[in-house]
């Protein structure tokens, strides 16, 4: 599992790669919860290589969402596959993310 | 809108109703006013003819008695007449001899009480020596006769009537009445002539009869106690009256007037005989009629009789208003008879309605409440593994029973009931009792609990004390494991290789006691057994005999389905087939329920059986990820169910690490996945603390961000990977299965 980060003046841009598991959730927690509060800036997160979420690694992307919300930014998801956007589907997620 | 437009027709018809109501009074009213005319007026006419009649009658009588009063009064006259007609002969014997005369007078006197006078007036100087005038006279005066000469130029009788007609007729008449100065009394005198030997009239011959004797004559008997008869001369003086003690001279004067009157009104009576007048008293204006008539023979004197109204025709008005009355009491009565009948027909009409109303919504409410029991066989066609059949047959149109079932994560939940008491009460608490058990049900798979949180609610202002005896089950179906609690109902029957009750602790009914413990029993139901659940009404239907059914039938009669390897349906309809034949059409005394469920597990024939044990550990759930490839690549499913089954089992498995030990306590979790080719199945088991992930309640998806919670992510994920999901604790063991048929299977 591999995540990215990369910061713009008015946007994070992250980039998950590969599986995000329960067990890889731990250690995407820690590279992500700087998001958990963004000062306002949009986050986009990219998809395009995530093969596989658990429940865990929704609940980071939702904490996430929850920080965006608070400071008024959005929380943007890209290039999703099928069986993820299924995920989303059925937890509801993908009535309170936003999808480009 | 439809709504208001019920509530308004309801409306008009109540107003309808009144309307008629009312027609109807009026109209009772008007047939009793118009019943009441109709006899009045014939009861008038009746009294029209009877006074009729009755005036008619007296008609006869009144014409009767002036006859015969005048017959009296004539003779009464004729006997004075005839006294003077004995003693003519004397007088003209001794016409020569004057003085002689007085002893004639006396003697006919004496002889002739009625006679108060006698004399004879003779041709002004009949007798030289008698001076001109000479009329000798005799008449009674205080007890003795006086007898004296009583002509004189003062009383000059040539002047007088008696004399005058007598000596110009020639013929003897009776003189109308006139007041004698000499005796001081009204006085009537019958005279003749006296002839002499050359047949000249040289003398009047006359008596003088008092008209008191008339009076006696007259009103010695009457019509009426109060009615009299007076005398009158032709020219209409009075002669005779009654006594003035009797009658008022006033009224008498009265009477003579009208008599007199030429311009009052006279009719004549029927037979022509006499004339009748209609008249007042002067005084108390007291009606009566006077009947009068003329003598036939001389004298040509009137006689009349009177009648007061009053006597006449006072019992018929007095009958008329007695008959008048009593009928009108009599249609006051019957009227009151009348309306009170028809104010209780109407009673009973609008009973009748209210009871319709009732019957209405009786029938509505037994569709209700057939609504809320299961009603579409077979309820589960999608699956083999069981088969329910229940029926309620209700004693009345709604029923105190109830049943019901529900399949919740391949557990199903039953239970059968009887609500103390039958109709709508009954009705009401087993819809109670009923959404309890749903309600109770939806998170809880312990009977015990379920039945203690339905007793606790129903417990709560129980005020009519009514009670339900419940039998309860969750039937777990993967293993047949079949927990159960009983309120106080019939043990169910277990159909299986004997027919025998399950064995059950009584406990108490629901709605008693809020703090009852209630006790869980537990079994495993065989394959292809199947439990026949009933109330009361089955063992205690009565035929004519009072007989009851009895569950020594009820035995039999399953031991003969079982033989036969009857269906849930065929058994509940043979048993009710077989009450219906026992009763003989005897009216059920209370509902009739049964509920049958055959339970049949499928052999899962593994083809595959792959286990993984882990430490209680989330790390540790990498290990999954490639258990779980490998296990979907033997099974050769593609690449999106495969993850979708991985996704599942990962959630299930880390549920189990975050709930079943307590931190700080290891475990571990043992995964075994099966397949018989058509579907997948994962069994998860832990041995920590009882935990039951399916009573979770379900996440809200609808829900904004900000009002979602992040927790029961896990759960929601594999109930909506996995097509069931069950949870069994046995033996200090959480066995968790959930299964997934395989139809995305790659060909």
């Amino acid at each position: 599992m591999n995540t990215k980060i990369e910061e713009s003046e008015s946007k994070y841009i992250v980039t998950l790669e590969g599986e995000l598991d329960t067990a890889a959730a731990v250690e995407v927690e820690e590279q992500l919860k700087d998001l958990y509060n963004s000062n306002g800036k949009d986050v986009i997160i990219d998809c395009d290589k995530l093969e596989y979420i658990a429940s865990s690694g929704l609940r980071i992307l939702f904490r996430i969402l929850k920080g965006a919300k608070a400071c008024g930014s959005k929380v943007i998801m890209r290039n999703m596959n099928e069986d993820i956007k299924n995920v989303f589907k059925m937890t509801g997620f993908i009535n309170i993310f936003e999808f480009e | 809108m439809a709504k208001p437009d019920k509530n308004s027709s309801t409306h008009s018809l109540h107003q309808k109703t009144d309307f008629w109501h009312l027609g109807v009074k009026n109209n009772v009213i008007l047939n009793i006013v118009l019943a009441a005319i109709l006899l009045e007026a014939i009861s008038a006419t009746q009294f029209y003819f009877t006074r009729n009649l009755l005036a008619d009658e007296l008609e006869r009588r009144a014409e009767t008695e002036l006859v015969m009063k005048a017959i009296i009064v004539k003779n009464t006259l004729k006997i004075s007449e005839n006294s003077l007609w004995g003693h003519l002969w004397d007088m003209e014997r001794n016409m020569e001899e004057p003085d002689s005369l007085y002893d004639v007078m006396e003697w006919v006197l004496r002889s002739h009480h009625n006679i108060t006078g006698c004399g004879v007036a003779f041709l002004p100087g009949y007798f030289p020596q008698k001076g001109r005038l000479f009329e000798p006279y005799a008449f009674w005066d205080n007890g003795k006769i006086r007898k004296e000469q009583v002509a004189s130029d003062k009383h000059d009788y040539t002047q007088k009537t008696f004399y005058k007609r007598v000596m110009a007729e020639d013929t003897s008449i009776w003189i109308d009445p006139y007041y004698d100065n000499i005796t001081d009394r009204i006085i009537v005198t019958y005279a003749m002539p006296i002839h002499d030997n050359k047949n000249n009239v040289v003398a009047v011959f006359g008596i003088d009869v008092s008209t008191d004797i008339l009076k006696d004559t007259l009103n010695y008997r009457h019509l009426y106690p109060s009615s009299y008869n007076i005398l009158l001369t032709q020219s209409g003086e009075l002669i005779s009256a009654p006594d003035s003690k009797r009658v008022k001279y006033s009224n008498v004067e009265h009477v003579v007037n009208i008599i007199n009157d030429s311009t009052s009104t006279k009719t004549m009576s029927k037979n022509g005989r006499c004339k009748i007048a209609t008249f007042y008293d002067p005084d108390d204006n007291e009606k009566g009629y006077v009947y009068y008539a003329t003598f036939k023979e001389k004298p040509d004197w009137q006689i009349a009789v009177v009648c007061y109204d009053k006597e006449v025709f006072g019992k018929l008005r007095k009958m008329h208003l007695i008959l008048l009355l009593s009928m009108l009491a009599g249609i006051i009565v019957l009227g009151f008879i009348v309306s009170h009948f028809v104010k209780n027909s109407l009673k009973l009409k609008e009973a009748n309605k209210a009871k319709e109303r009732i019957d209405h919504e009786l029938s509505i409410a037994k569709n209700i409440q057939m609504e809320m029991l299961p009603k579409t066989y077979p309820p589960y066609p999608e699956r083999s593994d069981i088969d329910i059949y229940g029926s309620l047959v209700p004693a009345r149109e709604v029923g105190g029973d109830l049943f019901d079932y529900f399949l919740r994560d391949e557990k199903l939940f039953f239970c059968i009931g009887d609500v103390s008491g039958k109709g709508v009460p009954a009705a009401l608490l087993m819809a109670v009792i009923h959404t309890l058990f749903r309600s109770a049900s939806a998170h809880e798979n312990n009977p015990a609990r379920i039945l203690q949180s339905i007793n606790e609610t129903s417990c709560q202002g129980n005020e009519s004390h009514m009670f339900v005896t419940l039998f309860l089950g969750v039937l777990d179906l993967p293993t047949g494991h079949l927990r159960y609690c009983n309120a106080g109902h019939d043990a169910p029957i277990i159909m299986g290789p004997t027919v025998t009750p399950l064995p059950v602790k009584a406990n108490l009914p629901i709605g008693l006691f809020d703090d009852f413990n209630y006790e869980m029993q537990q079994t495993v139901l065989m394959p292809n057994s199947t439990m026949f659940l009933y109330t009361d009404g089955l063992t205690e239907a009565k035929n004519s005999q009072r007989k009851q059914f009895g569950l020594q039938r009820v035995q039999e009669l399953l031991t003969r389905c079982t033989q036969e390897k009857k269906m849930p349906r065929e058994i509940i309809e043979t048993t009710i087939q077989e009450v219906h034949a026992f009763v003989m059409g005897a009216e059920p005394s209370d509902d009739l329920t049964l509920l049958a469920i055959h339970y049949m597990p499928q052999h899962f024939e593994s083809i595959l059986s792959e286990t993984l044990t882990l430490k209680n550990d989330v790390r540790e759930t990498a290990k999954l990820s490639s258990f779980m490839k490998s296990i979907t690549e033997k099974l050769e499913l593609d690449k999106s169910l495969a993850r979708q089954l991985r996704l599942a089992v990962e959630e299930a498995v880390v549920n189990v690490i975050d709930y079943a030990y307590p931190v700080g306590i290891e475990g571990d979790v043992t995964i075994k996945v099966m397949s018989d080719n058509r579907c997948l199945k994962v069994i998860i088991v832990d041995s920590g603390v009882a935990f039951d992930p399916t009573a979770k309640e379900k996440t809200d998806i609808t829900l904004s961000a900000e009002e979602r919670q992040i927790g029961g992510l896990g759960i929601l994920l594999v109930r909506e990977l996995m097509d069931t999901i069950n949870y069994e604790r046995t033996d200090g063991q959480n066995i968790l299965t959930l299964m997934k048929l395989l139809s995305n299977k790659k060909q």
